[in-house]
Protein backbone atom coordinates (compact mmCIF):
# COMPACT_ATOMS: atom_id res chain seq x y z
CA UNK A 1 0.00 0.00 0.00
CA UNK A 2 2.71 2.09 0.85
CA UNK A 3 4.94 1.14 -2.23
CA UNK A 4 1.80 2.10 -4.36
CA UNK A 5 1.54 5.67 -2.72
CA UNK A 6 4.84 6.70 -3.17
CA UNK A 7 4.40 5.48 -6.96
CA UNK A 8 1.62 7.54 -7.53
CA UNK A 9 3.66 10.36 -6.08
CA UNK A 10 6.38 9.99 -7.90
CA UNK A 11 3.71 10.09 -11.48
CA UNK A 12 2.42 13.22 -9.60
CA UNK A 13 5.23 15.19 -9.69
CA UNK A 14 6.91 13.87 -13.03
CA UNK A 15 3.46 15.75 -14.63
CA UNK A 16 3.77 18.49 -16.00
CA UNK A 17 1.64 21.66 -17.52
CA UNK A 18 2.82 21.74 -21.35
CA UNK A 19 1.97 24.63 -23.49
CA UNK A 20 -1.23 24.85 -21.37
CA UNK A 21 -2.48 27.67 -23.99
CA UNK A 22 -6.41 27.41 -23.98
CA UNK A 23 -6.50 31.08 -24.54
CA UNK A 24 -7.96 31.91 -28.26
CA UNK A 25 -6.26 31.60 -31.07
CA UNK A 26 -3.90 34.58 -32.39
CA UNK A 27 -3.40 34.05 -36.13
CA UNK A 28 -0.50 35.80 -37.21
CA UNK A 29 -1.16 37.14 -41.16
CA UNK A 30 1.44 39.25 -42.69
CA UNK A 31 3.13 40.12 -45.85
CA UNK A 32 6.66 41.60 -46.82
CA UNK A 33 7.34 43.30 -50.05
CA UNK A 34 9.82 43.37 -52.01
CA UNK A 35 10.45 39.61 -51.91
CA UNK A 36 13.69 40.17 -53.15
CA UNK A 37 16.35 43.05 -53.45
CA UNK A 38 19.09 43.09 -55.73
CA UNK A 39 21.99 45.66 -55.33
CA UNK A 40 24.58 46.08 -57.99
CA UNK A 41 27.70 48.03 -58.14
CA UNK A 42 28.38 48.95 -54.45
CA UNK A 43 31.50 50.28 -53.89
CA UNK A 44 33.23 48.95 -50.96
CA UNK A 45 33.36 52.13 -48.93
CA UNK A 46 30.00 53.32 -50.08
CA UNK A 47 26.98 53.05 -47.97
CA UNK A 48 23.22 52.66 -49.84
CA UNK A 49 19.72 51.72 -48.40
CA UNK A 50 15.81 50.96 -49.10
CA UNK A 51 12.47 49.99 -47.70
CA UNK A 52 10.85 46.76 -46.47
CA UNK A 53 6.89 47.10 -46.52
CA UNK A 54 5.02 45.44 -43.91
CA UNK A 55 1.59 44.72 -44.37
CA UNK A 56 -0.40 43.36 -41.04
CA UNK A 57 -3.25 42.12 -42.42
CA UNK A 58 -4.39 40.69 -39.20
CA UNK A 59 -7.27 42.75 -37.39
CA UNK A 60 -4.93 43.08 -33.96
CA UNK A 61 -2.18 44.94 -33.84
CA UNK A 62 1.52 43.37 -33.99
CA UNK A 63 5.19 44.16 -33.35
CA UNK A 64 7.52 42.53 -36.15
CA UNK A 65 11.17 42.35 -35.22
CA UNK A 66 13.81 42.34 -38.03
CA UNK A 67 17.02 40.07 -38.48
CA UNK A 68 19.72 38.61 -40.45
CA UNK A 69 20.33 35.16 -41.33
CA UNK A 70 22.78 33.58 -43.25
CA UNK A 71 21.24 30.55 -45.49
CA UNK A 72 23.11 27.59 -46.30
CA UNK A 73 24.58 27.38 -49.72
CA UNK A 74 22.68 25.61 -51.59
CA UNK A 75 19.41 27.79 -50.69
CA UNK A 76 21.46 30.67 -52.22
CA UNK A 77 21.10 31.65 -55.56
CA UNK A 78 23.60 30.39 -58.47
CA UNK A 79 26.98 32.13 -58.18
CA UNK A 80 26.12 34.05 -54.50
CA UNK A 81 28.59 33.63 -51.78
CA UNK A 82 27.81 33.83 -48.04
CA UNK A 83 27.68 37.59 -46.81
CA UNK A 84 30.76 38.83 -44.63
CA UNK A 85 29.29 40.17 -41.91
CA UNK A 86 26.26 40.81 -40.85
CA UNK A 87 27.04 44.50 -38.61
CA UNK A 88 27.32 45.62 -41.96
CA UNK A 89 23.23 45.45 -42.48
CA UNK A 90 21.21 47.77 -39.77
CA UNK A 91 17.25 48.32 -40.01
CA UNK A 92 15.92 51.81 -39.14
CA UNK A 93 14.83 50.46 -36.38
CA UNK A 94 14.99 46.59 -34.77
CA UNK A 95 11.02 46.44 -34.13
CA UNK A 96 7.94 48.15 -35.03
CA UNK A 97 4.49 47.80 -34.06
CA UNK A 98 1.95 47.69 -36.83
CA UNK A 99 -1.54 48.61 -36.10
CA UNK A 100 -4.42 46.10 -37.55
CA UNK A 101 -4.65 46.33 -41.42
CA UNK A 102 -1.88 48.64 -42.14
CA UNK A 103 1.59 48.67 -43.59
CA UNK A 104 4.28 50.08 -42.07
CA UNK A 105 8.28 51.06 -43.95
CA UNK A 106 11.55 49.77 -42.53
CA UNK A 107 14.64 51.26 -43.90
CA UNK A 108 17.62 48.56 -44.18
CA UNK A 109 20.60 50.02 -44.90
CA UNK A 110 24.25 48.10 -46.30
CA UNK A 111 27.14 49.78 -45.75
CA UNK A 112 30.36 47.99 -46.99
CA UNK A 113 33.63 48.41 -45.41
CA UNK A 114 36.74 50.06 -47.79
CA UNK A 115 38.55 47.32 -48.72
CA UNK A 116 40.09 46.31 -52.00
CA UNK A 117 39.11 42.72 -50.88
CA UNK A 118 35.35 43.11 -50.90
CA UNK A 119 35.75 44.07 -54.11
CA UNK A 120 34.21 42.59 -57.15
CA UNK A 121 31.89 39.86 -55.07
CA UNK A 122 28.64 38.95 -55.29
CA UNK A 123 27.07 37.52 -51.64
CA UNK A 124 23.66 36.90 -50.53
CA UNK A 125 21.85 36.68 -47.31
CA UNK A 126 18.10 36.85 -46.36
CA UNK A 127 16.35 39.77 -44.11
CA UNK A 128 13.87 38.12 -41.46
CA UNK A 129 11.07 39.49 -40.67
CA UNK A 130 8.53 37.82 -37.45
CA UNK A 131 5.80 38.84 -35.55
CA UNK A 132 6.94 38.12 -32.32
CA UNK A 133 4.14 35.79 -30.08
CA UNK A 134 4.26 33.98 -27.34
CA UNK A 135 1.76 30.50 -29.58
CA UNK A 136 3.63 27.38 -30.27
CA UNK A 137 3.86 28.12 -34.02
CA UNK A 138 5.14 31.38 -35.32
CA UNK A 139 6.00 32.73 -38.87
CA UNK A 140 8.99 34.30 -40.28
CA UNK A 141 9.43 35.72 -43.85
CA UNK A 142 12.47 35.80 -45.29
CA UNK A 143 13.63 38.85 -48.00
CA UNK A 144 16.42 37.62 -50.08
CA UNK A 145 19.40 40.55 -50.24
CA UNK A 146 21.79 39.91 -53.04
CA UNK A 147 24.83 42.04 -53.16
CA UNK A 148 27.36 43.11 -55.55
CA UNK A 149 30.34 45.39 -54.97
CA UNK A 150 32.29 47.20 -57.64
CA UNK A 151 35.76 46.00 -58.94
CA UNK A 152 36.50 49.46 -57.98
CA UNK A 153 36.91 51.12 -54.11
CA UNK A 154 35.47 53.87 -53.56
CA UNK A 155 38.91 57.01 -52.56
CA UNK A 156 38.48 57.48 -48.82
CA UNK A 157 38.19 61.21 -49.55
CA UNK A 158 39.28 63.03 -53.02
CA UNK A 159 43.30 62.75 -52.40
CA UNK A 160 44.36 62.18 -55.83
CA UNK A 161 42.45 64.89 -57.33
CA UNK A 162 43.35 67.03 -55.02
CA UNK A 163 46.95 66.39 -55.37
CA UNK A 164 46.72 66.39 -59.19
CA UNK A 165 45.24 69.86 -59.17
CA UNK A 166 48.13 71.02 -55.79
CA UNK A 167 51.12 69.92 -58.73
CA UNK A 168 49.07 71.79 -61.31
CA UNK A 169 49.01 75.16 -59.21
CA UNK A 170 52.98 74.81 -58.21
CA UNK A 171 54.05 74.05 -61.78
CA UNK A 172 51.88 76.68 -63.04
CA UNK A 173 52.98 79.33 -60.25
CA UNK A 174 56.88 77.98 -61.08
CA UNK A 175 55.97 78.21 -64.64
CA UNK A 176 54.86 81.96 -64.56
CA UNK A 177 57.37 82.70 -61.81
CA UNK A 178 60.05 81.70 -64.42
CA UNK A 179 58.52 83.69 -67.24
CA UNK A 180 57.12 87.04 -65.72
CA UNK A 181 61.37 86.83 -64.31
CA UNK A 182 63.12 86.10 -67.17
CA UNK A 183 61.03 88.75 -69.08
CA UNK A 184 61.61 91.44 -66.58
CA UNK A 185 65.45 90.69 -67.18
CA UNK A 186 66.80 93.63 -69.03
CA UNK A 187 68.11 92.73 -72.44
CA UNK B 1 57.73 81.36 -73.83
CA UNK B 2 58.51 77.21 -74.52
CA UNK B 3 59.41 76.79 -70.57
CA UNK B 4 56.08 77.89 -69.95
CA UNK B 5 54.46 76.06 -72.55
CA UNK B 6 55.89 72.71 -71.16
CA UNK B 7 55.03 73.67 -67.67
CA UNK B 8 51.90 73.93 -68.31
CA UNK B 9 51.64 71.08 -70.46
CA UNK B 10 53.79 68.83 -67.67
CA UNK B 11 51.54 70.19 -65.15
CA UNK B 12 48.40 69.14 -67.23
CA UNK B 13 49.83 65.93 -67.52
CA UNK B 14 50.77 65.18 -63.75
CA UNK B 15 47.26 67.09 -62.87
CA UNK B 16 45.68 64.04 -64.76
CA UNK B 17 47.89 61.32 -63.06
CA UNK B 18 46.51 61.51 -60.22
CA UNK B 19 42.78 63.06 -60.46
CA UNK B 20 41.72 60.80 -63.40
CA UNK B 21 41.75 57.50 -61.33
CA UNK B 22 40.40 59.60 -58.84
CA UNK B 23 37.16 60.53 -60.94
CA UNK B 24 36.62 57.36 -62.56
CA UNK B 25 36.26 55.63 -59.01
CA UNK B 26 33.46 58.20 -58.54
CA UNK B 27 31.44 56.99 -61.86
CA UNK B 28 30.19 53.91 -60.46
CA UNK B 29 26.32 53.85 -60.66
CA UNK B 30 25.20 52.06 -57.60
CA UNK B 31 21.66 49.88 -59.18
CA UNK B 32 19.23 48.83 -56.36
CA UNK B 33 16.12 46.29 -58.22
CA UNK B 34 13.52 45.25 -56.25
CA UNK B 35 12.29 41.89 -57.85
CA UNK B 36 8.96 40.78 -56.78
CA UNK B 37 7.14 44.00 -55.28
CA UNK B 38 4.29 41.78 -55.02
CA UNK B 39 4.87 40.77 -51.36
CA UNK B 40 6.15 37.05 -50.03
CA UNK B 41 3.49 36.10 -47.23
CA UNK B 42 2.30 32.37 -45.48
CA UNK B 43 -0.20 31.84 -43.22
CA UNK B 44 -1.32 28.80 -40.23
CA UNK B 45 -4.67 28.24 -39.43
CA UNK B 46 -3.74 27.11 -35.92
CA UNK B 47 -0.53 28.56 -34.36
CA UNK B 48 -1.18 26.93 -30.41
CA UNK B 49 -1.66 23.25 -28.87
CA UNK B 50 -3.26 22.80 -26.19
CA UNK B 51 -1.80 19.95 -24.17
CA UNK B 52 -2.50 20.42 -20.89
CA UNK B 53 -0.31 17.97 -18.31
CA UNK B 54 2.07 15.63 -20.18
CA UNK B 55 3.90 12.56 -18.53
CA UNK B 56 7.46 11.58 -18.99
CA UNK B 57 8.98 9.41 -22.03
CA UNK B 58 5.72 9.60 -23.62
CA UNK B 59 4.32 10.38 -27.12
CA UNK B 60 1.53 12.93 -27.95
CA UNK B 61 0.60 13.72 -31.81
CA UNK B 62 -1.90 16.08 -32.49
CA UNK B 63 -5.25 15.58 -33.64
CA UNK B 64 -5.78 14.55 -36.23
CA UNK B 65 -2.13 13.48 -36.39
CA UNK B 66 -1.15 14.95 -40.27
CA UNK B 67 -3.62 17.41 -41.08
CA UNK B 68 -3.93 19.41 -37.92
CA UNK B 69 -2.56 22.59 -39.39
CA UNK B 70 -3.17 24.20 -42.65
CA UNK B 71 -0.48 26.27 -44.29
CA UNK B 72 -0.99 28.52 -46.88
CA UNK B 73 1.25 30.77 -49.90
CA UNK B 74 -0.96 33.62 -49.37
CA UNK B 75 1.28 36.33 -50.94
CA UNK B 76 1.65 36.17 -54.98
CA UNK B 77 5.36 34.58 -55.41
CA UNK B 78 6.28 30.96 -55.48
CA UNK B 79 8.19 30.35 -51.78
CA UNK B 80 10.56 27.71 -50.29
CA UNK B 81 9.77 26.81 -46.80
CA UNK B 82 11.45 25.91 -43.55
CA UNK B 83 11.23 24.97 -39.56
CA UNK B 84 13.20 25.14 -36.83
CA UNK B 85 12.50 24.85 -32.80
CA UNK B 86 13.79 25.69 -29.37
CA UNK B 87 14.54 24.73 -26.11
CA UNK B 88 11.20 24.47 -24.44
CA UNK B 89 11.75 27.38 -20.92
CA UNK B 90 9.65 27.23 -18.17
CA UNK B 91 7.21 30.30 -18.00
CA UNK B 92 7.76 31.46 -14.58
CA UNK B 93 11.44 31.43 -14.84
CA UNK B 94 12.91 31.16 -18.30
CA UNK B 95 16.78 31.30 -17.41
CA UNK B 96 16.07 28.53 -14.76
CA UNK B 97 15.11 26.01 -15.79
CA UNK B 98 14.66 24.21 -19.75
CA UNK B 99 14.02 20.87 -21.62
CA UNK B 100 17.06 21.18 -24.32
CA UNK B 101 15.64 20.38 -27.74
CA UNK B 102 17.09 17.04 -29.41
CA UNK B 103 18.63 17.13 -32.75
CA UNK B 104 17.08 13.68 -33.72
CA UNK B 105 14.24 13.73 -32.30
CA UNK B 106 14.97 11.47 -29.36
CA UNK B 107 14.69 12.21 -25.71
CA UNK B 108 16.38 12.16 -22.46
CA UNK B 109 16.17 13.63 -19.07
CA UNK B 110 15.40 16.90 -19.57
CA UNK B 111 16.04 16.27 -23.26
CA UNK B 112 12.72 16.36 -25.65
CA UNK B 113 11.76 15.54 -29.10
CA UNK B 114 9.22 17.27 -31.85
CA UNK B 115 8.38 15.79 -35.06
CA UNK B 116 6.64 16.92 -37.90
CA UNK B 117 4.97 15.25 -40.70
CA UNK B 118 2.89 16.84 -43.96
CA UNK B 119 0.11 15.32 -45.06
CA UNK B 120 0.85 13.18 -48.12
CA UNK B 121 4.49 13.02 -47.81
CA UNK B 122 5.35 9.14 -47.47
CA UNK B 123 8.85 9.29 -48.47
CA UNK B 124 9.95 11.14 -45.27
CA UNK B 125 7.15 10.34 -42.62
CA UNK B 126 8.17 12.07 -39.06
CA UNK B 127 10.55 14.26 -39.74
CA UNK B 128 12.77 15.65 -36.50
CA UNK B 129 12.21 19.53 -35.88
CA UNK B 130 15.41 21.01 -34.81
CA UNK B 131 17.62 23.77 -33.20
CA UNK B 132 18.69 24.34 -36.99
CA UNK B 133 16.30 25.84 -39.51
CA UNK B 134 15.77 22.67 -42.03
CA UNK B 135 13.19 22.33 -45.13
CA UNK B 136 9.73 21.95 -44.66
CA UNK B 137 8.31 21.90 -48.68
CA UNK B 138 10.42 20.95 -50.89
CA UNK B 139 13.10 18.82 -49.71
CA UNK B 140 16.29 17.91 -50.82
CA UNK B 141 15.96 14.78 -53.15
CA UNK B 142 12.00 14.66 -52.95
CA UNK B 143 9.95 15.59 -55.75
CA UNK B 144 8.16 17.92 -54.69
CA UNK B 145 8.45 21.68 -56.01
CA UNK B 146 8.40 25.21 -54.33
CA UNK B 147 4.94 26.10 -53.08
CA UNK B 148 2.34 28.61 -55.72
CA UNK B 149 0.33 31.28 -54.06
CA UNK B 150 -2.55 29.36 -53.43
CA UNK B 151 -0.60 26.21 -52.83
CA UNK B 152 -1.76 24.42 -49.09
CA UNK B 153 0.21 21.84 -47.36
CA UNK B 154 -1.64 20.11 -43.92
CA UNK B 155 1.08 18.97 -40.86
CA UNK B 156 0.80 17.81 -37.92
CA UNK B 157 3.40 17.59 -34.36
CA UNK B 158 4.43 14.72 -32.57
CA UNK B 159 6.08 15.24 -29.31
CA UNK B 160 7.89 13.21 -27.14
CA UNK B 161 8.83 14.05 -23.54
CA UNK B 162 11.74 13.74 -21.45
CA UNK B 163 12.04 10.63 -19.49
CA UNK B 164 12.84 12.38 -17.06
CA UNK B 165 11.55 16.43 -15.78
CA UNK B 166 10.80 18.73 -13.11
CA UNK B 167 7.08 18.23 -12.49
CA UNK B 168 4.84 20.85 -11.93
CA UNK B 169 6.31 23.86 -14.52
CA UNK B 170 4.58 25.03 -17.26
CA UNK B 171 6.93 25.19 -20.22
CA UNK B 172 6.66 27.09 -23.65
CA UNK B 173 8.35 26.61 -26.92
CA UNK B 174 7.53 27.77 -30.28
CA UNK B 175 8.55 26.06 -33.91
CA UNK B 176 8.95 28.85 -36.72
CA UNK B 177 7.96 28.19 -40.13
CA UNK B 178 9.14 30.58 -42.47
CA UNK B 179 9.18 31.13 -46.35
CA UNK B 180 11.59 32.30 -48.79
CA UNK B 181 11.29 33.57 -52.72
CA UNK B 182 11.86 30.49 -54.59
Amino acid sequence: MVGRIKLAGLIAALLVIFLPSFTLSQDVNFGVAPAEVKIDNLPPGETTEFELTINNKDAIAHVFTFTTFQPPEEERREGRAEFPDDSWISFSSQEIEVPANSQANVTVTVAIPQEQKWAGEDWETWLGVAAESSDLLGVKLYVRLLVSTNPLVRSKSNAGLFAGIAVAVILLGCGAYYYFRRKAKPE
Amino acid sequence: MKAVITSIVVAIILALIFSLPALAQESGTITITMTGVNEISISLDKTQWPLGNVASNTEYETSPPIEWCTLTVEGNYNVNTFIVGEDAKWVDNPGAYKWTLSNDGTNGENVYGLWFRISGDTARGYVPVTKTESEFWPYAGGSGSSLAPGDTKQFGLRLLTPTYFVGGRQMQTQITISAVAA
